[in-house]
Order: C-alpha cells, then structure tokens, then sequence
C-alpha cells in the first residue's frame, strides 16, 4: 500500500519537473513584427511600389504627385504595369508622345474623389457610378454570389469593365485598387467620330452607312459595338469595293452588319462575368433588331489573372437545335470595353457573317 | 440563529431594491383612430443581362416624407426601409422579427419595431401595423443593397422615385398594398391597395378558407419565354397563367406523393380566377373542411392541398399534359401546399410550392392540433405566394 501511494505521488511530481526542464530551455526575445500603422501618402506608395512605375510616372508627368499628398481621401485604380504595355507604353518616356491632356484626364480618371472600400459597394451592384478627380463618373460593378450562396461568394469588383486584381489596400489618405486594364473613355465623343477617326475599321464603317446603321451611332444610344478591323474582313473577302457594289435589296444587313451592335445596352465584358456569378447567366443572346436570327456573347474569365476576354457570334435561335454562324472574339484586353458617352465599343478580331450567307432568298 | 441572519440579509437586499429601482411613468405609444396596414414587395424581377439597367426592386417606403426643394426626402412620418422582394410565405404571425439575423425586410412591418394591429374579431392581426387614419402621401424609393438606414444614404441615391402617390386609409379597416409591376412591356410600376374583409365575414372554424388574385402584369404570359429568364421560377406558373382560369382543389393525406387523395376533394372546381391588377375587390373566399379526411380524428390532420389552375376548357381529369412539364402555354399550373413549402413532391412535378394552409400546433393538451386558416394565394407573373392568417388558439397545456 505503502509502495503505491509513493508511485502515485511521484507521478504527481511528473508534470512540475517537465515544468522546470521546459523553463530551463533558452529564451530568445520572440519579434512579432509590428504591422506598419503609418501607411503611407499615396504618392509615396505607388512610387515605391513596382508594379506601378508606368502609373507613377504619368501621375508625375501630369503633376499630380502634391495633389495625392494631400488629406483626400482619394480611391486610386491603379492599373498595373503591364495594363500600360499592352497599350503600347513601355517605358515612362512613352507618356511623353501622347497629348499631355488627355494624359492629364486618363490618370485623374483613375482617381476617385472618396474613399471607397470593397464593403461600401452596394452588394451585387451594377454600374454604381462613382465620381472621379476628372469630373467624369466609373461604373462599378460587384460580382458578388449567387442568391443563397453567400458560402461561395467570389467577390470580384469590376470598374469600367477593367478587372481589379488587388482590393483595399489602405493607404494613409484612401484606399488602392488595382486594375490589370486601364480604362479608356474618350469623353465627348460618340461611337461614330471615333470609329470614323481610325481607318482600320474603314470596311465595318462601309458596311454601316452602306446598310443604314451609321446615322444611329452619333445618336445617345447607348450601344454595346463589336467592331470587326479591316484585316479580319479582308479575309472573308469583305471590302469597301465588295460593299459599294453590294444592293442594298438583296442582302439582310440586319445581319450582314446590324448584328455587330445590341442597341438599348451599354455591356463591358466584364459584364457577364458580373452576371455569371450574380445570377448565374452564362451569355446573352440578343434577338437582332428586325430580324429574327440572335446575337450571342459569351465570356471567359483567367481564373489566375482575372484577365476576362470574350467573343459574339450569329445564332439562328438562342438555344439548342439552331445553328451558329461566325465567331468575331475580343481576346486582348487592351482592345476591349471603349467607353463612351453613348456605349461601349469592343474591338474584335473576326467575321460574323459573309455577305452570300446574308443573301436573300 | 443563522436562518435569521439570512432572512435579515434578505430583507435588507429586498429594501435597498425597492430603493434602487425608485418608480417611473412609462409613456406607451399610442395611435388614435389606427388603421391596419401591411406591405409587400412583389417586384420579383432579377436584374440580368436583359435588363441590367432597371433599378434593383429593393425599396424604402415612406408615408408623409417631406421634401427639400429638390425633391429629394429628408424626413418621414413612417418609415419602412430595406423593404425586400417578398417570400414565397407571409406566415401568420410576424416570425422575421425572432428569427431572421438579416437587415433586408420581406414585408411591412415585419421586422420594423412598430405598434401592430390587434386580435380583431378572433383574427391576429399582429402582421399589421398600425398607421394613422386618413390620407396619406405614400413615396416607395429605389435604394441600394445596402444595410445603411435610407436617410443616411448619398444624397444623390436617394433620389430614385419608384411610386408617388396618395392613399386613403379608413378607420379601423384591414389594408394589404402592394407594389406591382402594372405592364410587363412597358415596366411600368404601381400599387394596389386592397381593403381586406376576412374579419368581418362570419367564417366558420371548422373550415379552411382560401382565395386567389392574379396580379401579373400585362402581357406577361402572352411575351415571349425567352423575356421572362429575370423572373423568379415557380414550377409550370415560371412563364405565366392566361388572363382566365379555372381553379380545381384536391386534398391529400400521403406525404409527398399523391398517392391517397381525400376523394370527396379531388379536382373539385372552386371557381374562376381572373387577372386583375386594378380593380380593388376582394375575390371571393372558397373553403373546404378541415377534416375532411374522413380517417382523421377531429383533433389533427395531415391532409395537404392541391390546386390546379386550368384555362377555360380543360378539366384536370383529362389533363393533356405531362405532369413533369414546365412549359404548358399558360393553360395548366398546379400549386401544392404542402409540409414547409419547399420540399417537392417526389419523381418530377411541375407544381409550385407552397406551405401548407392548415396550422398543427401545440394547443391545450393535444399535441399537435389541427387549426384552420384563411388564406390568399397571389399569382404575380411566374410566382406564387401564400398569406396565412390565422384565429387565436389556445395555448399549449404541458
């Protein structure tokens, strides 16, 4: 009895000592490092900040960097370096080539005049318009979750159909977003005078006032224009000579051209994405005016880089059994989501339609 | 001698609490000459693809707002925000209040913290909010989706009018307005104010009473299919019933399945139901008993509820369509009350669901009895939902 209670004590004597060895152990001083609380200006961030050289400089080349000192608060949609490369500016002395300007309005459109966190936007939100420091307004769109699926929220932000890669990063006088597209608006200008200004779409611009489209594009719309460039259609045998010879009484145009505009709607590509996660609408297929063929768009989005490109096609119905005509795709980014007073442009590469398919019977 | 020293201890508490809590008047708020009013949402469109540029239907509604100069209201007499597209259930008491952790609100008054209606000839009234009588201006605003009280929203999101009107509310009358789309083509907007007469019938307790409105919009179910992909789905109802239907009952009593109907009840024709989103009358109450099952006894019953909706013509019993079919034209759409509302019969069923009417409860010492309900069914363009009022019971004896 005697031995057993001994051996019970001594194991009771077990867990001090392993508390005395364990004190015994060396005690390095543990760092936690300190999360920084002094976030910086947002000047000094972007220009201390890699991937944001190109926006850097063209916030100094316009003479913003004191602005963006001050108390704010700003919200900065930055786009990333690369946005800027796809555009064709590489280096910082790019900016010098372009009108100092519109140079000046790009940049204070990527800047707006209030702090605007991921949880101040309106859940699932549609083009909830946000002023920027230019006096001109973004659209921002939430991808948000399916009715019920708040478990499987994806979360993404959207703004002027650009894609933003990075939410929320505070900054000492706002907040950062940043974009992996710069946004492109040319205020005052319709979709008409820009399509008329660039002669890569000279054959698409043909084939509109050809079939009587043109006038509607200088008009406050909005459209949603996929433009085919000249390229694409020369090599379906599209061109200004082909369509001057073309009449006008035996071809569907509302085909042939119409159906490279959805009238009534104002669609950035990202745009379906927005909708594929909020309502799980994968694509639009829009009837065509006059006609009873569809349009139909469709996206993907990179599941990595977010980079969201798409494309539009001719269906004779919306769904199953119909057939598909055509495949006209905005693949690179840089050319998609134009917007514009009254729509949004994509330039697209591809045919929807060739003209004896368009023919009447 | 320590019992003592314990009972002197706990007069002194006893004492000091009295002193403690001193007194005060408490001023109950009170309504004068109320009227009762109960609101729903029946905006029930999606915003998509084809419609991305309509207003989300998730509304602040307003009676007597005051208006700054430019129209934008900075004040209101009642206010009932965060006013959400309605469930499918209007339960009979107001259950959002306990159970609901969300700050989106399928009805007024709901969740709203307000005076509610009485027990008003036996009927619970508690869903309704009592309003002061008279005339009102009534304002419904488009807001975000937001948990952000309307007034303290951006000036310039409080300016998106839905509705603007005036509503006459009579004293001690039972009103339900709701918010409709009027035309399906146009999307005009409106409301429908319907003076409610349940509590002034003499209606039997002994049976289940049940009437129907539909207020789908104008051409909703003559557009074509494709238009309708933002509309909320609910069974073969999903594109819409035609302007005039036939309405046949059914009871059953197997779980689930339809395999052992009441037979006195099945496909019994109750009456017409005819589109109507203008004219404010109460439709007519059809009822059935509520023990009908003729197995039950007398205390609980486990019968559900079926009714087909069949245009001018068809008859249930000869029924041309397949029942897993969900697109019948418009001519044939059957509704099931049964269980929760959302369990499905089994194998593939067309119908749409809805709980079932009658109320099993703990009451007395019957556990759980069987109590019957007078209910309103209202179609609005591809959905179908249920309002329950019930008597007041007796509560339960454990």
């Amino acid at each position: 009895m005697n031995t057993r209670k001994l051996i019970t004590q001594a194991l009771l004597l077990i867990p001090v000592f392993l508390l005395l060895v364990l004190q015994s152990c060396k005690h390095n001083d543990l760092e936690i490092e300190k999360e920084n609380e002094n976030f910086r200006l947002a000047t000094d961030f972007i220009k201390n900040n890699y991937d944001m050289t190109l926006f850097y400089a063209a916030v100094e080349k316009v003479g913003l960097t004191d602005k963006l000192k001050e108390n704010g608060p700003f919200t900065l949609l930055v786009p990333n370096d690369a946005a800027f490369r796809e555009l064709g500016i590489n280096r910082p002395s790019d900016f010098s080539k372009i009108n100092q300007d519109s140079l000046k309005s790009l940049v204070e459109r990527h800047i707006l005049t209030r702090r605007l966190l991921f949880s101040d936007m309106p859940h699932n939100g549609v083009d909830v318009r946000y002023a920027t420091l230019a006096g001109t307004e973004v659209y921002a769109s939430m991808a948000g979750y399916a009715p019920g699926g708040e478990a499987f929220a994806v979360n993404d932000l959207y703004f002027n159909g650009s894609p933003v890669t990075r939410k929320d990063v505070p900054l000492a006088n706002g907040t950062l977003h940043m974009l992996n597209k710069v946004m492109k608006y040319t205020p005052v200008m319709t979709i008409q005078a820009w399509l008329a200004a660039r002669p890569k779409y000279s054959i698409f611009v043909a084939g509109l006032k050809k079939f009587g489209f043109w006038d509607q594009l200088a008009t406050a719309g909005p459209f949603t224009v996929f433009a085919p460039e000249n390229e694409g259609l020369k090599a379906e045998g599209i061109t200004e000579a082909s369509i001057a010879e073309m009449d006008v009484q035996k071809y569907r145009g509302t085909r042939l051209f119409g159906s490279y505009i959805l009238p009534k709607t104002h669609f950035f590509l990202s745009d379906f994405e927005v909708f594929k996660v909020n309502n799980s609408q994968e694509f639009l297929a829009r009837k065509i005016d006059n006609d009873t063929w569809f349009s139909f768009v469709s996206i993907t989005k990179n599941f990595f880089t977010k980079v969201i490109t798409g494309g539009v096609n001719l269906r004779t119905a919306p769904s199953y059994p119909n057939e598909v005509y055509g495949s006209a795709g905005a693949d690179v980014p840089a050319l998609s989501d134009h917007l514009f007073d009254n729509g949004v442009l994509h330039e697209v590469k591809g045919v929807l339609l060739r003209p004896e398919q368009a023919l009447k019977n | 001698m320590p019992q003592l020293r314990l009972q002197n201890i706990l007069f002194c508490a006893a004492v000091l609490l009295l002193f403690a809590s001193g007194c005060s008047k408490v001023d109950y708020a009170k309504i004068d000459d109320p009227a009762y009013l109960r609101v729903f949402n029946n905006l029930n469109y999606v915003v998509g693809l084809e419609n991305k540029d309509e207003e989300v239907p998730f509304l602040t509604m307003l009676i007597d707002p005051e208006m700054d100069q430019s129209g934008m209201p900075v004040k209101a007499g009642i206010k009932g925000d965060f006013l959400d597209q309605r469930e499918p259930y209007a339960p009979p008491y107001p259950s959002h209040v306990g159970s609901s952790i969300s700050y989106k609100n399928p009805e007024y008054p709901g969740k709203e913290n307000v005076l509610v209606g009485p027990v008003l000839n036996g009927f619970d009234l508690s869903s309704w909010a009592q309003i002061p009588s008279g005339k009102h201006r009534i304002v419904f605003m488009f807001r975000p989706v937001n948990n952000v009280p309307f007034f303290n929203l951006e000036s310039r999101l409080k300016q998106k009018v839905l509705i603007d009107t005036t509503i006459m509310l009579d004293s001690k009358e039972v009103y339900t307005l709701h918010i409709l789309q009027k035309n399906f083509l146009t999307k005009k907007n409106g409301i429908y104010l319907r003076k409610e007469n349940f509590h002034k019938l003499s209606l039997s307790d002994s049976l289940v009473y049940v009437n129907f409105y539909n207020m789908s919009a104008k051409g909703f179910q003559e557009s074509s299919n494709e238009l309708k992909e933002a509309n909320r789905k609910s069974g073969s109802l999903r594109y819409g019933i035609k302007d005039n239907m036939n309405i046949f009952q059914s009871l059953f009593t197997s779980e689930k399945t339809m395999l052992s109907p009441v037979y006195s009840s099945t496909y019994k024709f109750m009456g017409q139901l005819t589109r109507n989103s203008e004219v404010l009358e109460v439709s007519k109450y059809y009822s059935f008993p509520l023990f009908a099952d003729p197995k039950s006894n007398g205390i609980y019953t486990n019968i559900w509820q079926r009714f087909d909706l069949m245009s001018i013509g068809m008859n249930p019993a000869n029924n041309p369509y397949e029942p897993f079919l969900m697109n019948t034209d418009g001519n044939w759409a059957p509704i099931n009350c049964m269980l929760d509302g959302k369990s499905a019969l089994q194998g593939n069923d067309n119908g749409a669901q809805l709980p079932n009417m009658i109320i099993n409860i703990h009451s007395g010492i019957h556990n759980p009895r069987s109590f019957a309900t007078v209910n309103t069914i209202e179609i609005v363009n591809g959905n179908v939902y249920l309002t329950t009022i019930q008597r007041k019971y007796a509560p339960p004896i454990y």
